[in-house]
């Protein structure tokens, strides 16, 4: 026997502990660069204000990207649920009320975009694309000349008030991700919208509803939207029509730096919410340090590309390695019966 | 076999040129200065910008991509050609050379993320729209290009003939060009069979990964060019400049007939396609329906095209079964 000498090569830790990581190393570079950044330990907590939106966003869309669809009307679809919140509360409604009717009307956009998926069968991407086109032109035209604004305190403080320091946009981002990760990781749907990613073909096979779960997992994208905008509203304390727009590629690069794979049916929605309080920190910290938020978002393009570009070569090399390793064992084993 | 008029139907381009006269007609029956000359050269000028956004569009998603930063691109070469034209004093020719090469260097960003190192093509193009529109923001400074000389603004405000600008004059050849390139050469053709089925493609020879490299390329080139003809036709560019007009480019060219799915589509189609979405822009706003709804517009008109597309497939595949099914779903 011979030993075998395998050339030993680093290889990636898990991609959850690499955000870990990264997460803790920004975390400590602004603290110590920025005095404003960790502000008396609860400023990092009041921080996450305003990302929380951004994140609830981005787990609607991961689910819907963890089946191989995208939906790119979410955006435009927590648009449409601020200015409906805003409208409600201008007119005099409660806040109970302006938020189910907000959450109301994005779940019923999220269902059409999902009754056309399903049913029609016409790629999402095209389907979203012209829904998220009609759903500004509806926020817009919701929100009229003069948007609302000055909303009473009751509903502000869903996005700007806490609860013990805690601020209560982080405690509902918390609970959405809590819920979507025991839905995703420990029920039939979720095991459902991994398998109709994964390979639709063996999904239809093994009797899955595929009509039934995509329909689901747009309508939920789109309740998760609306709840985005409700929170959107409520921080911003206006309900401009662009509002949640410009969340969309936002929360698309957070739900693919979370290692979400863009065809489907790979991912884990725990990562999704690491990766979205890393690039929230990020964004946040060089808003403070004073950059303007345009470069923000370059360098958030940057990072999404170098650390997919890390990934995606690390587990190349990691498949290849893997094949390297069939072949010296089929050699071996040659070698034993010859 | 059905006659030759209705086969005619069935090529995308020619049914969008009728729907554009049906809506032309129709408008100007209701209102006379539609069919004015100032007017049809507005619709023309206006729709030039994304007449070069959606041909390279097409080029990319022929080969089965997409390119998500086709706007930025565009805004970012209309920003640097601009402020070397209006600090600079540069001339036309080296302006639209300069636009040319900056599109080609940002397209080759792509490419490189797309073909070399093969990122899944909407997760590449979605970095560097983040990168070029923050780059753009960068560039400006916080500056404005706001004074053009008349001799460049000129051609997008003269006609040649009534009706018909300068400005879509020079866009034609591109047209022709990059029909010629799709249609009658090998790298053209070599486009289609890698959008078509890249594995089949490369069975056969192709060397698919340089032809995806060249249409990002080819993109970019075009989103260069498209910010040229931008600075002509507005006379300035700001730091968003182009920000929205990324997916604008891709309806307009699945308007025309390009397929998302590869292997479908041509450089007519994107004439057509983004002169078709100008008119029905302009034919609302002439009907008085309010600004806020021209994106609704546009997002009908996408869905009512994808949904005909689907349609006409169908039938496609129940009339030749065989051959259609080997695309596999």
């Amino acid at each position: 026997m011979t030993a075998l000498d395998l050339p030993r090569r680093w290889r990636l830790p898990g991609w959850g502990t690499c955000l870990v990581i990264a997460i803790a190393a920004e975390l400590i570079y602004f603290t110590l660069t920025t005095r404003q950044f960790a502000g008396h330990g609860t400023g990092m907590l009041d921080l996450t204000e305003q990302f929380a939106p951004t994140g609830v966003l981005a787990l609607g869309l991961a689910m819907v990207i963890l089946t191989g669809n995208i939906d790119l009307s979410c955006g435009a679809n927590a648009s449409l649920a601020a200015v409906i919140a805003g409208t409600v509360l201008a007119k005099g409604g409660g806040p109970v009320l302006a938020i189910v009717a907000a959450v109301a009307v994005s779940t019923l956009s999220g269902l059409f975009n999902g009754l056309i998926v399903a049913f029609a069968g016409i790629d999402s991407l095209l389907v979203t694309l012209a829904t998220q086109f009609i759903l500004t032109s509806i926020a817009t035209s919701v929100a009229g000349a003069s948007p609302p604004f000055g909303f009473p305190s009751a509903f502000t403080l869903i996005g700007q008030g806490s609860v013990n320091d805690m601020p209560i946009a982080l405690l509902v981002l918390l609970v959405i991700s809590l819920m979507v990760i025991v839905a995703v990781g420990y029920t039939g749907l979720g095991r459902s919208l991994t398998l109709i990613g994964y390979s639709p073909r063996a999904a239809l096979y093994s009797g899955i509803a595929i009509r039934g779960s995509l329909t689901a997992v747009f309508t939920l994208c789109g309740a998760m939207s609306g709840v985005a905008g409700v929170l959107l509203a409520a921080y911003y304390n206006s309900a401009q029509p662009q509002i949640g727009t410009d969340l969309l590629l936002p929360a698309i690069t957070a739900v693919i730096l979370g290692g979400m794979d863009i065809f489907g049916g790979r991912g884990r929605i725990a990562e999704v919410v690491l990766a979205v309080f890393l690039l929230g920190f990020l964004s946040q910290g060089m808003l403070i340090e004073g950059d303007s938020s345009l470069s923000i978002t370059m360098i958030t393009g940057l990072v999404l590309i170098g650390a997919l570009v890390i990934k995606f070569a690390f587990e190349r090399n990691f498949r290849q390695q893997m094949r390297a390793r069939m072949h010296r064992l089929r050699a071996l084993s040659w070698d034993a019966h010859g | 076999m059905p006659p030759r008029w209705a086969l005619l139907l069935r090529r995308r381009e020619i049914l969008v040129t009728a729907a554009i006269m049906i809506i032309v007609a129709a408008s100007t029956a209701a209102h006379s200065y539609f069919w004015a000359s100032g007017n049809l050269a507005f619709i023309f000028a206006d729709s030039v910008v994304i007449i070069f956004l959606a041909l390279g569009e097409s080029f990319v998603m022929i080969g089965r991509g997409i390119d998500l930063s086709v706007g930025a691109v565009m805004g970012l070469s209309a920003i640097i050609v601009g402020f070397r034209i209006q600090n600079h004093g540069m001339t036309l020719l080296p302006a639209v050379l300069l636009g040319a090469a900056v599109g080609i260097a940002l397209g080759f960003g792509n490419a490189l993320l797309v073909g070399v190192v093969r990122l899944p093509p909407i997760i590449a193009t979605l970095g560097t729209l983040s990168v070029y529109s923050g780059l753009e923001f960068v560039v400006t400074n916080g500056n404005q290009v706001d004074t053009i000389p008349s001799s460049i603004t000129d051609l997008g405000s003269h006609t040649v003939l009534p009706g018909i600008p300068v400005i879509l004059l020079l866009t034609l050849p591109f047209v022709l060009i990059s029909a010629w390139l799709l249609r009658y050469t090998a790298f053209g053709r070599s486009i289609y069979a890698v959008g078509d089925d890249a594995e089949a493609a490369y069975r056969a020879g192709i060397g698919v990964q340089r032809v995806v490299f060249l249409t990002y390329v080819i993109s970019g080139l075009f989103a260069g060019l498209g910010g040229v003809a931008f600075l002509i036709y507005t006379s300035g560019a700001s730091s968003t400049t182009g920000i929205n007009d990324n997916l604008t480019a891709i309806a307009a060219a699945i308007i025309g007939g390009t397929a998302l799915t590869g292997g479908v589509g041509g450089a007519f189609g994107a004439l057509v396609g983004s002169v078709f979405l100008t008119v029905t822009l302009t034919a609302m706003s002439f009907a008085h329906v309010s600004d806020v709804w021209q994106p609704a517009g546009v997002g009908v008109l996408v869905l009512l095209a994808v949904v005909y597309d689907s349609r006409s497939r169908a039938s496609q595949a129940r009339r030749t079964p065989r051959r259609r099914r080997r695309r596999g779903v």
